[in-house]
């Protein structure tokens, strides 16, 4: 009877371990690295571009595995603190100066350094390169793409107002009066105006020569006079017929509003393009994409501007794989894995030159999505606006963003605070 | 001798007994300490510190505490908190009392209606309020479509709470029935007989022997309910995105604590919210159970 009951326990005993041990590495003789992304529209893309590399190198098998954005960075920081990272994985502008700043991150600056000592250099813009930066003006990551803000219009909508469409011509004052006068004919909205930052109000104040953070990356601009006369107009826009207020894009996102044909016009990465065609194909045909408006006398500058950010690749600092991470790395770099990576659609490669890659993919539908002038916008794109703070500030100035909105604090209340939130977010440190 | 045999006999089968019990209850204890007091121990001391990324932290004594207590948003998530319990909780049971009493009537399709009440029990709570969050809708919701109607449900301050409410009543209403109707099914038929043979009607019935006799029961979902609606998070997250402008009067403790914590990475101040959400839910909790004693019947 003892001996039974010794039997179970061990057996139980076990039992446990198994289960405990059952997540570990399979016995293929082949390295397994995981590659985390959050998009899963792109998954596809990236598990070509892994297969790519592991095609010439049969000993690796590259995983590829999706989190949804909000989990990701949860994810990502607790498997740094345990030293556990993925041996692959997507950076973006928001968070990379924090792991980076904290040695988290694997410094591939010398990661061509064989090839050529000005790669990043020679093959990828200085966005691009900045958005992969360190706090130390090192790099951490190598640039997977790089992406515009174009403004999306409905045509039909267009047509039934009689309006000419979008061009590189149109200003802010072509915005407001072909908002109006839609608006007049149709009944739809006109220019969707949301409280957003990057797809929204960051343009329009460095289309008229404000800034967000100055050349110090650490002080503010919102009390700068071009970022508060951009702003004005901005928030402004809501108080017309023609733009629906706060309290309906809380409920429905502009690209709701878009794609079930409320509304004419908003702002849209150029990162949602393909998935939006893929996903409304009854819309296909009735929508276009145009240049941002620009800003008819700006304060300084030639009133250009649109917000162009990157995401990059990287790998930890201290993962058990580092050597071969780096080469899949130095692969995802080159141009072999960036070319894959734009003709599968899953966004425009930072490397200079292929962008007709990305461009080549909406070839698949009847109706032929300018995009180009997508591409065309990256010669005057601004950078976005990042710090080490950022994280820290970011909810405070969208809040305060949201009681300027509903009148709870005037424009000049709500901008100053905001500058007061960015400025002592570093000082708190 | 014999004696001492017989004793130490017993000492070692009674520690062998008491070994093998300490075994058995193991893995309960260890997934008890390892799961819920060293995080709570570790919460408890975060609270005392200024935290930086990757777990990094300088002990920075009650500063946290301090900015919390002069914080106005802190305050004003504490009062949409209470504010959400009064709303739900009170309502919320006695709709619950009320459905479990029909719902213990011999009617036709007894199962099936309790299956049908018990049903948002099993759905994802996710999923329902995504589901109500399109009800809701100022615009194209079946609501304001209903009651033709243009009414802010989800962006007005003064509604919102009330909104996210009704969501949660809804929600929770199955789920406590069933446990009240256990309750009900307890009391023997006996008292309802010698009751109507006494000329009782049937409320009078209600109050004076439902009411008593199914009262540890309510009790119980009472507890249960107000310790949910005090942790209220994924709803209000759910119904409420960041770009509402009535985010404020909408905020619940949790969800503070959720957007301090992980969205603006203020780990220490996050955790003074949570330190101070237990010592709220402890101090109600030890309220109504002082309070029982007025009204919770034990007796047969």
């Amino acid at each position: 009877m003892k001996r039974l009951k010794k039997l179970t326990v061990l057996l139980l005993g076990c039992l446990m371990l198994l289960a405990l041990t059952g997540c570990g590495a399979s016995n293929d003789g082949k390295t397994h690295l995981t590659f985390q992304i959050w998009d899963v529209a792109q998954r596809d893309g990236m598990q070509a571009v892994a297969d790519a590399y592991t095609a010439q190198h049969p000993d690796v098998v590259i995983e590829v595995q999706v989190t949804s954005w909000g989990e990701y960075w949860t994810k990502l920081e607790a498997s740094a603190i345990s030293n556990q990272m993925p041996d692959i994985f997507w950076m973006h502008t928001n968070e990379i100066l924090k792991y980076a700043d904290y040695g988290m991150l694997a410094d591939v600056t010398d990661l061509y350094a064989d090839e050529s000592s000005t790669y990043y250099e020679d093959h990828f813009s200085e966005v691009s390169r900045s958005n992969s930066q360190g706090s130390d003006g090192r790099m951490y990551g190598v640039p997977k793409d790089k992406d515009t803000v174009c403004l999306v219009y409905n045509r039909e909508m267009f047509d039934a107002a009689n309006v000419a469409y979008p061009d590189e011509s149109w200003t802010w004052d072509d915005l407001i009066a072909a908002s109006q006068q839609i608006y007049d004919v149709t009944g739809k909205y006109g220019y969707m105006a949301y409280g957003d930052d990057q797809l929204g109000y960051w343009n329009f104040v460095y289309q008229n020569g404000g800034y967000i953070l100055a050349e110090d990356n650490l002080t503010g601009g919102y009390t700068q006079p071009a970022t508060m006369e951009a702003m004005g107009v901005y928030i402004g826009f809501q108080k017309e017929d023609w733009c629906p207020d706060q309290n309906y894009f809380a409920e429905t996102s502009p690209g709701t509003a878009f794609f079930s044909e409320q509304g004419a016009m908003f702002f849209e990465g150029n990162w949602n393009l393909l998935n939006e065609m893929l996903n409304y194909p009854d819309m296909q045909g009735k929508w276009d994409v145009a240049v941002l408006p620009k800003c008819p006398n700006p304060q300084s500058g030639d009133g250009r501007a649109t917000i162009s950010n990157g995401l990059s690749y990287a790998t930890s600092a201290k993962g058990k794989n580092r050597e071969i991470a780096l080469d899949v790395l130095r692969f995802f770099g080159s141009e072999e894995g960036q070319r894959i990576q734009g003709e599968s659609g899953a966004a425009i490669p930072a490397y200079n030159g292929l962008e007709d890659t990305w461009i080549g993919v909406f070839d698949q539908f009847g109706y032929k999505l300018d995009v180009q002038k997508c591409v065309d916008m990256f010669e005057y794109g601004v950078q976005s606006v990042n710090n080490a703070y950022r994280s820290v500030w970011k909810t405070k100035v969208n809040d305060e963003l949201l009681r300027i909105y509903s009148g709870k604090v005037s424009l000049e209340e709500g901008l100053a605070h905001m500058q007061e939130y960015v400025d002592t977010a570093a000082l708190d440190d | 001798m014999a004696k001492t045999t017989s004793v130490s006999k017993s000492t070692k089968h009674g520690r062998s007994e008491s070994m093998w019990g300490y075994i058995m209850v193991a893995p309960t204890i260890i997934g008890l300490l390892v799961l819920n007091m060293y995080p709570f121990i570790d919460t408890l001391k975060l609270s005392f510190t200024k935290t930086k990324p990757f777990g990094l932290y300088k002990f920075n004594g009650i500063t946290n505490y301090i900015t919390m207590f002069t914080s106005a948003e802190f305050w004003r998530a504490n009062w949409n908190t209470i504010y959400f319990c009064i709303l739900t909780v009170p309502l919320g049971v006695f709709l619950a009392l009320v459905v479990a009493v029909m719902l213990n009537k011999k009617i036709k399709g007894q199962t099936a209606f309790r299956a049908i009440f018990f049903l948002p029990m099993v759905v994802a709570p996710a999923a329902v309020t995504m589901v109500w969050r399109w009800m809701f809708n100022t615009e194209y919701g079946i609501i304001n479509t209903l009651i033709g109607n243009g009414v802010n449900w989800v962006t007005n301050p003064n509604l919102v709470i009330i909104t996210c409410s009704i969501i949660a009543i809804w929600s929770s209403i199955g789920y406590d029935a069933v446990l009240l109707l256990s309750g009900l099914q307890n009391i023997s038929k006996s008292y309802y007989e010698a009751a109507s043979l006494d000329g009782a009607t049937k409320i009078q019935q209600f109050f004076h022997i439902t009411l008593p006799m199914v009262s540890p029961t309510l009790f119980v979902v009472m507890i249960m309910r107000l310790m949910s609606s005090l942790k209220v998070y994924d709803l209000i997250y759910m119904m409420v995105e960041e770009s509402n402008p009535a985010l404020t009067s909408a905020q619940s403790l949790m969800y503070l604590f959720y957007r301090e914590s992980f969205v603006a990475g203020n780990k220490g101040y996050g955790s003074a919210i949570v330190i101070w959400t237990v010592l709220l839910i402890g101090l109600v909790t030890a309220v109504q159970f002082w309070g029982q004693k007025k009204w919770v019947n034990y007796e047969v």
